[in-house]
């Protein structure tokens, strides 16, 4: 493999080709590691992380009935992320008879996916609008909103997504400030977790978790230790376990399959592309001292 | 409703159309990804218009006037108008008086988010005993990369090496960073292929 001997007809060697494989093969490789598993699952396991035992765990301590902030801050363009956590989150809170008031912060798609959300999960466990669930939907300027809501819900929202007015919600009635929310099951995918860490949890003491995306999750990893947040679900992997947690494999589950496959084949190109740079330095330096 | 439009095939046609034509940008620029790019800009404009309207003009200005004689919304809503001034240029100087507010409040409120719910809470958890493994990586990895970042001295000597030392905790953290950033995409990627396989085209569960 050495020297002319593996040298092609470009006059590259074989490390030299190595670090420059041509994008469309990579492409290619990446695509069929993604559809494969789909198409034939390979079960392949994932172990849950302490961070999203803690998540689970501090849901699942709630007592029945207790009212449950859900902001839905994320935007449509990371649902493979999202959705899974934030399905899981309600199915979750739904199982436990806990009482959801959900909101969004993202104007873009956000109030019309949390809407979407909350009546299919909440059919699924039977559950009533207005009663059960509500969805508060969109308001401008999240400082304002997060605020805003400690003193008084309805000067922020005065009706729901839907333009009920909040006084004819019974559920809404019961829950005119912080002081009636219980906890706060954050899912985002933007500085909205920084806002409510910073602004409701610091000012009011709100005990919240977060599932965030995977590109965010290191960062938040911080405030799990200064015990700012109770829990955290990272990206789809976080997902995943907690649908694990809860029992109910879902999109999250099945999508992990081609994530660790596609995390292999970067590995060994990474390796590869590092094993042909030295081995090219190496056949330089030889070159060079003969 | 004719029963083979009730098909998801059918139904999701049009999402799965702007997907392909999104990922034909792989292959290379095209009038079909120009078009998807297109609509959906135009989409997001109608949609964010259309939820600004409801949400924001008509609960939280109109409804509170009208329904609850609430007149002190004219205060917030009034200065709001004010942002279009600019477009007349015998009144644009009033455009500084909401933007003074928003910037001055904005300010106020950051700084207090900043000190109360960032510096002080990390800042506290950081002051660990030296009584564990953790602990003490912990306080040696802030300690270390704090000093990195002390460029009034040369990084020469005890205070290279230091600094070096706080250059390692950094790329652990890029590292961190890059494998979870390369898991964030490969989600959409994946995300977008179920839909496909899944959702679409129904040759997969």
């Amino acid at each position: 493999m050495h020297g002319t001997a593996a040298m092609d007809v470009s006059g590259k060697s074989f490390w030299e080709r190595l670090q420059s494989v041509d994008r469309r093969i990579l492409y290619t490789l990446i695509f069929a590691s993604v559809i494969i598993p789909i198409l034939w699952p390979l079960h392949l396991p994932t172990p849950v992380t302490p961070e999203s035992r803690a998540f689970f765990n501090a849901v699942d301590s709630l007592p029945s009935g207790s009212v449950v902030l859900f902001p839905f801050d994320f935007w449509p363009s990371t649902l493979p992320e999202t959705e899974p956590m934030a399905v899981a989150g309600l199915r979750h809170c739904f199982r436990k008879n806990l009482r959801v008031v959900g909101l969004s912060n993202v104007g873009m798609g956000g109030p019309s996916i949390a809407d979407r959300l909350l009546d299919s999960i909440g059919s699924e466990f039977h559950k009533t609008y207005g009663v059960d669930y509500v969805n508060l939907g969109y308001k401008a300027n999240y400082s304002a909103v997060l605020l805003g809501m400690g003193s008084k819900i309805a000067d922020i929202y005065p009706a729901d997504h839907r333009g009920t007015r909040l006084d004819s919600i019974p559920l809404m009635r019961q829950v005119p400030n912080y002081d009636s929310v219980k906890f706060v099951l954050i899912v985002s995918d933007n500085a909205m977790t920084d806002y409510w860490v910073a602004l409701v949890n610091a000012r009011y003491g709100l005990p919240m978790v977060a599932g965030v995306t995977a590109i965010m999750a290191p960062k938040m990893l911080s405030y799990i230790q200064s015990h700012q947040l109770l829990g955290l679900l990272g990206g789809m992997k976080g997902a995943a376990e907690y649908e694990q947690l809860i029992d109910h494999s879902d999109k999250a589950s099945r999508g992990m399959d081609a994530q660790s496959l596609i995390h292999f084949l970067i590995i060994a190109f990474i390796i590869l592309g590092n094993f042909g740079f030295f081995m090219l330095r190496r056949e330089q330096s030889q070159k060079g001292q003969n | 409703m004719p029963e083979w439009y009730s098909h998801p095939f059918f139904l999701l046609l049009p999402t799965a159309f702007f997907t392909l034509a999104i990922f034909s940008f792989l292959y290379k620029d095209n009038p079909m990804f120009k078009l998807a790019e297109h609509v959906f800009a135009g989409l997001s404009a109608g949609y964010y218009f259309g939820l600004i309207w409801q949400s924001v003009i008509r609960q939280q200005v109109w409804m509170p006037l009208t329904q609850d004689g609430q007149w002190s919304v004219l205060i917030p809503g009034v200065l709001g108008l004010l942002m279009f001034a600019r477009f007349f240029p015998r009144i644009g100087w009033t455009t500084r008086l909401p933007l003074a507010f928003v910037i001055g409040s904005t300010a106020g409120i950051m700084f207090i988010q900043q000190l109360h719910g960032m510096v002080l809470p990390q800042v506290g958890r950081t002051l660990l005993p030296l009584d564990s493994l953790r602990n003490i990586l912990i306080i040696v990895g802030v300690l270390t990369t704090l000093i990195y970042f002390y460029f009034s001295k040369p990084h020469t000597g005890t205070l290279g090496w230091i600094a070096s030392v706080g250059i390692g905790f950094i790329m652990v953290a890029f590292g961190a960073h890059f494998g979870y950033t390369v898991m964030a995409r490969v989600s959409l990627l994946i995300g977008r292929v179920q839909f496909l396989l899944v959702d679409w085209l129904g040759v997969a569960r």
